[in-house]
């Protein structure tokens, strides 16, 4: 049984603040969803996550990024690094890096739902051959990543799974979970092409992509949602679990 | 009803030397034992790359240790992976032919297509074509095993003609069985006439009804051979002992770690998206997710055979009433439950429980 190694007391350093939990659901309608899953090397697997969080075999690491038009945060594009996961029983990806091109609505998803991103220029471009995602931070380029060759899909064939935020909150350090509800209205998937990712930018030198699994590309209405659960970071979910 | 045991080979870590040896022999000796009490089939899955949860990747190796040191047990593949990149038919028809031979013709083969995204993408599987390669292996393994020469011009694969070598020594061929992990594979197995080996958790309403469709369906099957396999077979957990609270206890932590480690498990739709895996596939009865730890005490579900002879009896006279044919047991997880405890239950099982579903008992 393998456990998250990470130090707690250095992950909650960087670790975004959260005034409160009681956040409202809050729709982001006709939202571009790109995400791209690599296989990443497995030496890290588990000095990436906490101890509340399993590895995944192989272990894996998904950018996703968002592109919403409108909606109550105006529009905006954020880009999100996770590393894929288990809390007890369920599929979770942890949150390690976020970066927002809104100030604004970076602000708001902080405040709610622990992001905690900086900002920055997320850009995501959509052609018939491809779609393409950047994002930029300080004027360098940290990730450049395509969906190639699109074909498409079912709206209920692609599953996006909740992510455990690190925020220090109300009641200490805890992973927020975060499990947005997804209505796809149209969803594609094609080959995953990774041209740069700047380990260090996003947070840890130790995530190195290796081999290719998928990409997908879906408009969908986004629901982030009323928090539910937190969970202690340093001891497993079983036991660390608490719910709202 | 018939009683099976089937194995996943889970080992624990650490993976210091011998740890897998001993996985192997405490096996061996548990179809020694079930040989002698009169449990019916011994099943291997064929798994790999799942660290703990499974370190069974040559089960035609472990089937064929069975079988020689037993007389009567049958022996099962549970179940060969269908898809060129991890076996090829040819091979997967002159494997199982020739353990048929060795077994004295107590082969069963189930036939399977792979559920996790880190074996089809250790093989560098597309998930998308799975389905059909299992479809066109369920064809042509009957035709490999009966005819005196085979061609196939495929989907999957293509050959000249061969003969394909050994025969089988069941004519005219082993049974054959589709794992069922997903609603809606028994129906599969149905249309072409082969048996529904249930590979998860399923509610007694939920197997009633699934079981109620496969007989029907498969009264109407357009079969793959000459002979139609009907049976239904679930998977089950087994910890018996007198004392009710000590079996619920044992059983119950190897039920609840079997569950984790399925849990963690990581399902091809997860990392790819695809129509092809609908399902993330839990093979285990959830008993009570995040209430606590896996070795938490929890309640026994519905049908699994965990607890006293009493119990157990009534739960399988249930899965009976609905029509399953076979009960297939998990005895061990990990080596969580140690090795004289398994024995016993499974003596305990037999003169108790088993006994009882005999005819004359």
């Amino acid at each position: 049984m393998l456990f998250g190694t990470a130090d707690v007391d250095a992950l909650a350093a960087r670790a975004p603040v959260m005034e409160r939990l009681d956040t409202e659901p809050l729709v982001l309608p006709g939202t571009w969803v790109l995400q791209v899953t690599y296989e990443m090397a497995a030496a890290a697997r588990e000095a990436l996550l906490p101890p509340a969080l399993h590895p995944t075999d192989p272990p894996l690491l998904s950018w996703t990024l968002l592109r919403c038009t409108s909606g109550p945060l105006g529009a905006f594009a954020i880009a999100q690094l996770r590393v894929e996961c288990r809390s007890g029983l369920r599929p979770r990806g942890f949150l390690v890096a976020s970066v927002i091109d809104s100030v604004d609505a970076g602000r708001v998803l902080t405040a709610r739902w622990g992001y905690g991103s900086r900002a920055g220029d997320v850009h995501l471009a959509r052609q018939y051959d491809a779609v393409g995602g950047t994002v930029r931070l300080d004027g360098r380029t940290i990730l450049d990543v395509a969906l190639r060759d699109p074909d498409p899909l079912g709206p209920h064939d692609i599953q996006y799974t909740a992510s455990m935020h690190l925020a220090h909150t109300p009641r200490g350090v805890r992973l927020v979970q975060v499990d947005p509800t997804f209505a796809v209205e149209r969803a594609e998937r094609g080959r995953p092409h990774l041209v740069a990712f700047d380990a260090a930018a996003w947070g840890d030198v130790r995530i190195v992509p290796m081999h290719p699994v998928s990409a997908s590309i879906a408009v969908a209405d986004v629901t982030l949602p009323r928090l539910r659960y937190l969970c202690r970071p340093d001891v497993w979910a079983f036991d660390g679990t608490e719910t709202l | 009803m018939e009683f099976g045991l089937f194995f996943e080979l889970s080992v624990p870590r650490p993976f210091s030397d011998g740890v897998e040896r001993t996985v192997y022999e405490n096996a061996l000796e548990q179809v020694r034992l079930a040989d002698t009490l009169g449990f019916d089939t011994v099943w291997a899955v064929e798994h790999h790359f799942l660290e703990e949860y499974s370190h069974c990747s040559a089960p035609e190796v472990f089937l064929t240790a069975c079988a020689v040191q037993t007389r009567r047990i049958r022996v099962g593949h549970g179940a060969v992976v269908c898809v060129p990149e991890m076996n090829h038919p040819v091979r997967v028809a002159e494997r199982a032919a020739a353990l048929d031979i060795v077994s004295g013709g107590r082969l069963e083969v189930g036939t399977a297509r792979s559920s996790t995204w880190t074996e089809l993408g250790g093989f560098n599987v597309d998930p998308d074509t799975t389905k059909k390669t299992w479809d066109e292996y369920v064809r042509v393994l009957p035709k490999m095993w009966t005819q005196e020469r085979f061609a196939w011009d495929g989907v999957s694969f293509s050959m000249p003609e061969r003969s394909v070598l050994p025969k089988p020594v069941q004519k005219p061929h082993p049974p054959l069985w589709v794992t069922v992990t997903s609603p809606g594979t028994e129906l599969d197995a149905a249309a072409r006439g082969i048996g529904s080996l249930g590979v998860a958790a399923a509610s007694f309403a939920e197997q009633e009804r699934r079981t109620r469709e496969y007989h029907h369906r498969i009264r109407h099957c357009d079969p793959v051979s000459s002979v139609v396999n009907d049976k239904v077979a679930t998977l089950n957990f087994l910890y018996c002992h007198e004392d009710a609270r000590h079996a619920a206890a044992t059983g119950m932590r190897m039920l609840g770690l079997f569950s984790f480690y399925n849990a963690n498990l990581l399902p091809t739709r997860e990392a790819y998206p695809t129509r092809a895996y609908q399902s993330l596939g839990a093979l285990a009865p959830t008993p009570g997710a995040e209430a606590g730890s896996p070795g938490a005490p929890r309640g026994i579900p519905d049908g699994i055979a965990i607890g006293d002879p009493d119990r157990i009896v009534q739960a399988i006279k249930r899965w009976e009433s609905i029509g399953v044919d076979a009960l297939n047991f998990i005895v061990n997880t990990v080596e969580a439950i140690p090795q004289e405890d398994v024995l016993a239950s499974l003596r305990l099982f037999a003169t108790e429980v088993m006994a009882r579903f005999r005819k004359g008992g």
